[in-house]
């Protein structure tokens, strides 16, 4: 999904043409009401499929929305993504389940306090234009993505790294931090510990770039990059249009594709699923998301014949807190709005079954660190809510303000969230839709109150991905609580003891140490302080072409695992 | 003539000038494009780098004569998204958009007018009254909903091309172009169909009609030559007008239909907040009116010749 300003202001005239497309879809579906999903629960994850020997050839098509960009510069959204990771195999790579593996790099280690780590590249890297592959690529390519004239939107990846501060403000050419003379071994040097560094290198934005890239502004090079991943472009990016991948015959970082090409298809922003789903249905797709109020239909009709897919993925929503304002600046405040919400209900009508409620802040896409049921106030108990709800003073006058943004497809769930506020609290709730610019700029204002909605998906496979932007308090991003919170800790949450265990767990080389810390760091933001609202898990449905297609899975970023398919 | 068209010049670069002014302020009320990506809020520094890398850190109204001047040599400047030049991305488009307004311009003159025509000719006949049934019908389905339709129940069918159809597969043009236009026509033919029966009748009962039959010209004669081009005055304007909504880009038709002209290209651009490509494309539409009214006043003088001597 295009995060980026897709869900921003729309237009009356797309959104009613949204709208009857969707009530046209949703009409040829009436009478079937399928398996119900589990109620409230979210459908079933389908199982990971099995790794089969197939056939190399075939090709993929499938479609997605115009990427803000796939040169890796700045490559942001899902979509763009998608097709840099097929053109681009970065140091380190990222099994769907999250665990990583090799990329590039054969081996990486840190020094003790995870301030300096050393990749030891594998030999005899090559682009696909056949430029040898070094050391100097990837400091090339991190130059390029970090330098001031770049501009670059994601650039912050690199901010850990030594000389970063500089080559945004335009004062070095160089990373200082990035040492490049050996060229099979990168050598990186950090301004602060990361014990896992190595993950943010995954990000597309870390990748190797040869030297006839140039700089970002080279716009030949941002429609046709070329990179060492296991597909190359066919021919430019034709924008809105398509965009064709081919197999690249000649990588070396891992095992071949076997699909021929990848057909791309750019369909529009805001009626993408639509267009997907019948798209799916007419033979064009071979893999599909669909609107929400197909679900139920789509999966009655497409799970017995094993075209269905079903996971949990790295991503959540949830209810951001105003925790330094009344009437939200007391904990027991905060649980009672919590309780007072059905959130069960809510999955089973508005989303079909379609998302599960969140009883943790890290979803369940990161199995060691997951811990269902740590927010004890995520569970509906509408008794308990008013005991907490006197506990905190609330009166049958008092108000909280929640917002959220139209055109977002977020109007329904949030109605339903205040309606069961209302009625188990007994208080009022001024609730209000804004374009999703302004419902931006209010989170950020230091007068706002009350609760407004938001969404987290992750950058990187670790559970600090979610705690550390959301909720540590250098990411309010505001020099004095009279500032705007510039950072996505919006409710500006500040706890001493947790950022406290997030830097621990930041400089502990241990995994199972780490983890332990991210768990208890969470524990204390959302167990016991409730700093933010979780409210329900990201899950995803795809819709596959198993019939022509075996190792057809989803990858850890809600795409195709388009590596691996082969025929059937 | 001279004076008339030069004023009428003046006037138009005003109207752009205005219409700049107010469509610059409008885009910038949508707020700051660069403070997040998605959901994550980009760090201030990165923020702030884009903003100067757009010119946005300086004060509104220098910023404002600075789009100002740029729009005058042809320069529309970058995109928020892609950072392609907007020029280009108008330019690409462009083409299709004109073959779409084209093709959907001969359908309306071909359907609006004849059928104007065959009803004001025989009048209070069955043509007449089928005439007046079917643009009754025809105004009043709303565009989107003829799109829809079509591209539900006839793209995909035959030589029509799905929605959306693969990139990879090319389609000849006229396939392409034929539905939407059909879309863009229909409606507005039943105006066009209204406008010309009431002119036509209007003009049937004219004095000179009547020399013209006392003198024993041949019916075709009449109606050809005297009666249908004086009967066009008001047709043109219409047209003119419709044809600048074309040219501005067909909004609705071209995006279910997903046909790639400049209305399409606007949608997109609303929809991604993308301000640069907005801007262009409503001035961009706005220069299409102004000089497509102007040539319409020409055309005006040229088939009314009292327009021409005041």
């Amino acid at each position: 999904m295009r995060g980026r300003r897709a869900a921003a202001s729309a237009i009356a005239l797309t959104a009613v043409v949204g709208l009857v497309l969707t009530g046209c879809s949703q009409q040829s579906n009436t009478g079937t009401s399928g398996d119900a999903a589990q109620a409230g629960a979210g459908f079933p994850e389908t199982p990971v499929p099995e790794q089969v020997p197939g056939k190399p050839g075939g090709i993929f098509r499938l479609g997605i929305t115009e990427p803000t960009a796939i040169d890796p510069y700045n490559v942001q959204e899902s979509e763009g993504s998608l097709v840099a990771k097929q053109l681009f195999t970065g140091l380190v790579q990222v099994q769907p389940n999250g665990d990583e593996y090799p990329g590039v790099a054969q081996s990486w280690e840190s020094n003790d306090n995870c301030t300096q780590w050393t990749f030891a590249l594998k030999p005899n890297q090559t682009f696909s234009n056949g430029e040898a592959l070094t050391s100097a690529s990837f400091k090339r390519g991190w130059e390029r993505t970090s330098a001031k004239a770049s501009a670059s939107e994601v650039s912050y990846h690199l901010d850990q790294v030594q000389g970063y501060d500089e080559m945004q403000a335009g004062t070095a050419q160089q990373l200082s931090g990035v040492n490049a003379t050996d060229p099979n071994s990168l050598v990186v040097s950090l301004k602060e510990p990361n014990c896992e560094f190595e993950l943010r290198t995954a990000h597309p934005a870390l990748s190797p770039i040869p030297t006839v890239a140039g700089g970002a502004d080279n716009a030949t090079y941002n429609d046709l990059p070329i990179g060492n991943g296991p597909f190359k472009m066919d021919g430019a990016w034709r924008h809105d249009q398509g965009i064709r991948l081919v197999r690249n015959d000649a990588y070396t970082a891992g095992e071949k594709a076997n699909l021929d090409a990848v057909e791309i298809t750019i369909t529009p922003a805001d009626t993408g699923a639509d267009t997907e789903y019948n798209g799916f249905r007419n033979g064009q797709f071979d893999w599909a998301r669909m609107p929400t109020p197909v679900y139920q239909q789509a999966q009655a009709e497409f799970d017995p014949q094993g075209k269905w897919l079903s996971r949990k993925t790295a991503g959540i929503n949830f209810l951001v807190v105003n925790v330094t304002k009344p009437p939200l600046d007391t904990v027991a405040a905060r649980k009672a709005v919590s309780m007072a919400i059905d959130r069960a209900a809510i999955t089973a009508g508005v989303f079909q079954g379609g998302q599960s409620p969140a009883t943790a802040f890290v979803p369940p896409a990161f199995p060691q660190t997951y811990q269902p049921g740590v927010c004890d106030a995520c569970t509906f108990d509408p008794e308990r809510a008013k005991q907490l709800a006197q506990e905190a003073g609330f009166q049958p006058g008092t108000e909280i303000n929640f917002q959220f943004n139209t055109g977002g497809g977020h109007e329904e769930w949030t109605a339903a969230v205040r309606q069961q506020i209302e009625q188990n609290l007994g208080i009022k709730v001024n609730y209000e839709g804004v374009p999703f610019r302004d419902l931006l700029d209010n989170q950020q204002s230091p007068t706002v109150t009350g609760i407004s909605r938001l969404a987290w998906s992750a950058d990187y496979p670790t559970a600090a991905n979610f705690l550390t932007p959301l909720l540590a308090t250098r990411s309010i991003g505001a020099a004095s609580p009279n500032d705007p919170a510039l950072g996505d800790n919006r409710g500006r949450y500040s706890n001493p003891e947790f950022d406290r265990l997030m830097d621990q767990a930041s400089a502990t080389k241990d995994e199972a140490q780490r983890d332990d810390l991210y768990k208890q760091a969470e524990k204390i933001a959302i167990g016991d302080d409730l700093a933010l609202i979780p409210m329900f898990e990201r899950q995803q449905y795809r819709l596959i072409n198993t019939e022509k297609f075996a190792n057809l899975g989803m990858d850890f970023y809600e795409n195709p695992t388009l590596e691996t398919i082969t025929l059937k | 003539m001279g004076r008339f068209i030069t004023r009428r010049v003046l006037q138009g670069i005003l109207v752009v000038v205005v219409a700049a002014l107010l469509i610059f302020l409008a885009t910038f009320a949508l707020g700051d494009p660069f403070a997040s990506t998605g959901e994550k809020a980009v760090p201030p520094e990165v923020a702030a780098l884009n903003r100067a890398k757009f010119g946005m850190d300086q004060p509104l109204v220098i910023q404002f004569l600075h789009y100002l001047g740029n729009l005058f040599t042809g320069d529309l400047g970058i995109d928020f998204d892609q950072r392609r030049p907007v020029t280009e991305l108008i330019g690409a488009v462009l083409p299709n958009t004109i073959i779409l307004g084209l093709v959907a311009m001969l359908f309306l003159l071909l359907f609006g007018v004849s059928a104007g025509i065959l009803a004001a000719v025989r009048r209070y006949s069955f043509w007449d009254a089928l005439v007046t049934v079917l643009t009754t019908v025809m105004i009043g389905i709303p565009v989107f909903v003829l799109a829809i339709f079509l591209v539900a129940n006839v793209s995909g069918i035959g030589p029509f091309p799905p929605v959306p159809r693969s990139f990879t597969v090319e389609v000849p043009w006229y396939f392409d172009v034929l539905l939407p236009a059909f879309t863009l026509a229909v409606i507005e033919a039943a105006f066009v169909a209204r406008l010309m029966r009431g002119s036509m009748l209007e003009v049937l009962r004219a004095d000179y009609v009547r020399t013209a039959r006392a003198k024993g010209l041949p019916e075709r004669t009449v109606l050809g030559r005297h009666a249908v081009r004086n009967s066009l005055l008001p047709v043109v304007t219409f047209v003119g007008l419709t044809l600048g909504s074309y040219v501005g880009g067909a909004i609705i038709t071209e995006t279910v239909f997903q046909y790639n002209g400049v209305g399409y290209l606007l949608s997109r651009a609303i929809v991604n907040n993308n301000a640069p490509v907005i801007m262009a494309v409503v001035i961009y539409t706005v220069i299409a009116y102004v000089v497509l009214s102007l040539i319409v006043d020409i055309l005006y003088a040229y088939l009314d010749p009292r327009i021409r001597l005041n």
